[in-house]
């Protein structure tokens, strides 16, 4: 009798320890990220999930959205504010910049009049982008917040709701 | 008494015209009507009807998505207009011709006034906008309606 309550007890933390270390892929505030693997301007692949360990904006935009555009210079603000933060789901602040962009020169060409320095990825596949679809994206700007993890904290926060949401993980 | 009750409610009614109706206040200085707007079930439609009579549609935005249609290029820049300005003087001016961008919604595009707006100058009879509302994805890729290789 005691072996069969052992056995169950097992089972039961097993199943219990998979839950948890499991959630669910999807666009849910709680759900791991989708994974996206895109490359640079310089053709080298960054997936998402290599970012594991530090919280991360992803960055849905286009050179030819002019709010993304406005939005810039409050992420390069923001990037750089908390770049080496300490959060208490992750170390660390990076963006992960996903461009639905169609031309990439026009690409290249505002990363570089901008002094971007976060990560930019793109397949230039404009609205046909995989991801577009992967993301459910309906209209630009749009972003995504995820924890050390992967897991989705917020979506499409802008201006002060974005920081103030950052800030909320701020380790003190 | 009585005309000032009816001078305010006219100003009333009028104000009311801008604020509850902002597309109506917009639509008066685009350069195109609503009978001018394309439905994008039409096109696809027409497109996915060999026997139809085509038209000839050009993407005046990112990227040529649409089924059969020519990149011209965001028309937001003169050279594109140019290239399409080159490409309708040698078109009768009866031809049938559908333009879109769809990058975004037509409040906030750069692309389709210029478009429409050279074909209006050029006295084009029988032009369309597609009426993509909110953008290229949503309004035809999301729909499953046919797209360039």
């Amino acid at each position: 009798m005691k072996i069969v309550a052992l056995a169950f007890a097992l089972l039961f933390m097993s199943l219990w320890s998979t839950t948890l270390s499991a959630q669910p892929t999807g666009l849910e505030l709680g759900n791991k990220s989708p994974e996206i693997k895109l490359s640079t301007t310089k053709g080298d692949t960054i997936p998402l999930s290599a970012l594991k360990g530090k919280m991360v904006l992803i960055d849905f935009w286009g050179t030819w959205c002019a709010p993304c555009v406005e939005e810039q210079s409050e992420l390069a603000r923001l990037y750089k504010k908390y770049k080496l933060a300490s959060f208490t789901n992750g170390k660390g602040f990076e963006i992960y910049g996903v461009a639905l962009e169609a031309k990439k020169l026009n690409w290249e060409n505002f990363i570089a009049k901008n002094k971007i320095t976060w990560i930019q990825v793109s397949d230039l596949k404009f609205w046909r982008s995989p991801v577009a679809k992967a993301y459910n994206i309906r209209e630009l700007p749009f972003n995504v917040l995820i924890d050390g993890k992967g897991v989705i904290l917020a979506k499409n926060l802008h201006g002060k709701d974005l920081e103030k949401e950052i800030g909320k993980y701020l380790r003190k | 008494m009585k005309t000032k009750i009816l001078t305010f409610l006219l100003f009333a009614f009028t104000t009311s015209l801008f604020v509850t109706n902002p597309f109506s206040a917009q639509a008066q200085n685009d350069p195109w009507t609503p009978q001018q707007l394309l439905a994008p079930a039409d096109l696809a439609k027409v497109l996915n009807n060999p026997k139809a009579p085509q038209p000839i549609v050009y993407s005046i935005g990112m990227q040529a998505i649409v089924k059969g249609s020519v990149d011209i290029g965001p028309t937001m820049r003169a050279e594109n207009l140019n290239t399409l300005k080159d490409k309708l003087s040698k078109l009768p001016k009866s031809s049938q011709i559908v333009v879109y961008c769809g990058c975004c919604p037509f409040s906030r595009c750069p692309n389709v006034r210029p478009a429409m707006a050279l074909l209006k100058s050029m006295q084009f009879t029988n032009y369309k906008l597609l009426n993509l509302p909110q953008n290229v994805k949503v309004d035809w890729i999301d729909k499953g309606y046919p797209m360039s290789e």
